[in-house]
């Protein structure tokens, strides 16, 4: 027998480095005794590397830059919507129409940096230019979707795809490559059943920030846009800032997939 | 930047990384740690230089998240959220995981929000058995159950996950 009996508490003060350091040969000796402990334990440590090993890369990576402007007392005014409204909106508009657009606005104007408001003009420019289009809305139609999806990712240098809206009831109509001050910029138009439509202006950026949505309103065209890991992209439409927020928050999602996956 | 926000700074990192594995989803994470970090500001005075910040900064964020899931379990949890808003908060981490991290963060989601906290307090930031009772605010015998329900009810999803994924694959 060891000098105390020991009982699955043991095991995991022993994980966790509670276990006095006396007792730990006597621990040993009785895990060795006893198969069925032993076995427990390996399992709880083979989950907790798992579970150190799954977060473990937070610690290096770089500390988001809205954190180092909080801490340095810089806090810019702008009308961002934190990130927390691409979840939230969704909720929100649920539970009241309106108050998504509260949302949006009870963070305040004020200056943003100067890529992501080219993102967001360009986008207008490009939207109320093409979107007014009969013809030849765009360049490349859907029925080439992986041609189109393809060659806009190389020209653009970001691997793309075309989110599939039709859960917001838009249909891809095709896109197009622009310019974009001295880069590419890809549009991806959509359509609804009744002619509605709205776009997704998508450019690479270097400065690999990251933004919560903004928005940009021109003459009744509003553009909903963000930066995030290297690419920028603006929804832009003539559509309810609702409406919008919805389309965003999906293509948010599926564009950030296609880039990881 | 004077030295306090310096050393608040510089926990940033740890703080992500554990409302990470708290709350899964990257943003949402992040929006802890945000809010965290204005409330540390705003209380700057009742934190004294010399002090180490991170157990004030563990406690005053761990307030936080229970402050928030005591509000989700307020508005009826994910029944009451449209399609779209739950299927944001099921998106996952946007990095790369490998399998088993994407199953054990996974999994911790799955066990409630007080051992997960006590859990992750331990195991994955290193405080004591007693410094997590401080900051969790519980007795360390509380703490101590928690960690061992917690580790156990891992177990048993991961085990139950694995058997779920046999009988997917011969489905398919």
């Amino acid at each position: 027998m060891t000098a105390r009996d020991f009982t699955e508490r043991d095991i995991h003060m022993a994980l966790d480095g509670e276990l006095p350091a006396e007792e730990r040969e006597a621990y040993e000796l009785w895990l060795e005794a006893n198969p069925d402990m032993k076995a427990r334990s390996q399992r709880f440590a083979s989950d907790l590397a798992a579970l150190q090993k799954s977060v473990g890369g937070v610690l290096t990576e770089p500390v988001p830059e809205r954190f180092e402007r909080l801490l340095s007392g810089e806090t810019p005014q702008r009308r961002i919507v934190s990130p927390r409204w691409r979840m939230a909106a969704a909720a929100a508009i649920f539970v009241a129409g309106g108050l998504g657009g509260y949302l949006l606005g009870v963070t305040g104007w004020g200056s943003i940096d100067a890529a992501a408001s080219q993102l967001a003009d360009g986008a207008i420019a490009a939207h109320t230019l093409y979107a007014a289009e009969k013809l030849h809305v765009v360049e490349v139609g859907a029925d080439q979707k992986d041609h189109l999806v393809g060659w806009l990712s190389k020209r653009v240098g970001v691997k793309l795809i075309a989110p599939d809206l039709t859960a917001q009831g838009f249909e891809l109509v095709g896109g197009r490559l622009l310019p974009a001050e001295s880069k590419a910029a890809a549009q991806f138009m959509y359509q609804d059943h009744t002619g509605n439509r709205v776009s997704l202006y998508i450019i690479s950026d270097a400065t690999t920030k990251e933004t919560g949505f903004r928005l940009l309103e021109e003459g009744g065209t509003r553009s909903l846009y963000w930066l995030d890991d290297g690419y920028g992209c603006a929804v832009t439409g003539t559509l309810p800032q609702e409406a919008l927020m919805t389309i965003a928050n999906s293509a948010y999602r599926q564009l950030l997939d296609g880039m990881k996956g | 930047m004077d030295q306090r926000r310096a050393a608040i700074l510089a926990e940033i990192p740890r703080l992500r990384r554990y409302a990470r594995a708290l709350l899964r989803n990257r943003d949402s994470a992040d929006d802890l740690v945000q809010d965290c970090l204005e409330r540390a500001l705003g209380k700057l005075d009742g934190w004294r230089t010399g002090d180490n910040p991170r157990r004030w900064l563990f406690t005053i964020m761990h307030h936080l998240f229970v402050d928030q899931m005591r509000r989700e379990k307020r508005r009826g949890e994910a029944a009451m959220l449209p399609i779209e808003a739950s299927e944001a908060m099921a998106v996952p981490a946007h990095q790369a995981e490998s399998v088993a991290s994407h199953e054990i963060l996974d999994a911790l989601q799955a066990i409630s929000p007080d051992r997960r906290a006590a859990l992750l307090m331990v195991a994955v930031e290193g405080f004591s058995y007693a410094e997590a009772a401080n900051v969790l605010g519980v007795p360390a015998g509380t703490l101590m159950s928690r960690i061992a329900r917690g580790r156990e009810e891992l177990r048993t999803i991961l085990e139950d996950g694995s058997r779920r994924r046999a009988i997917r694959v011969i489905e398919k």
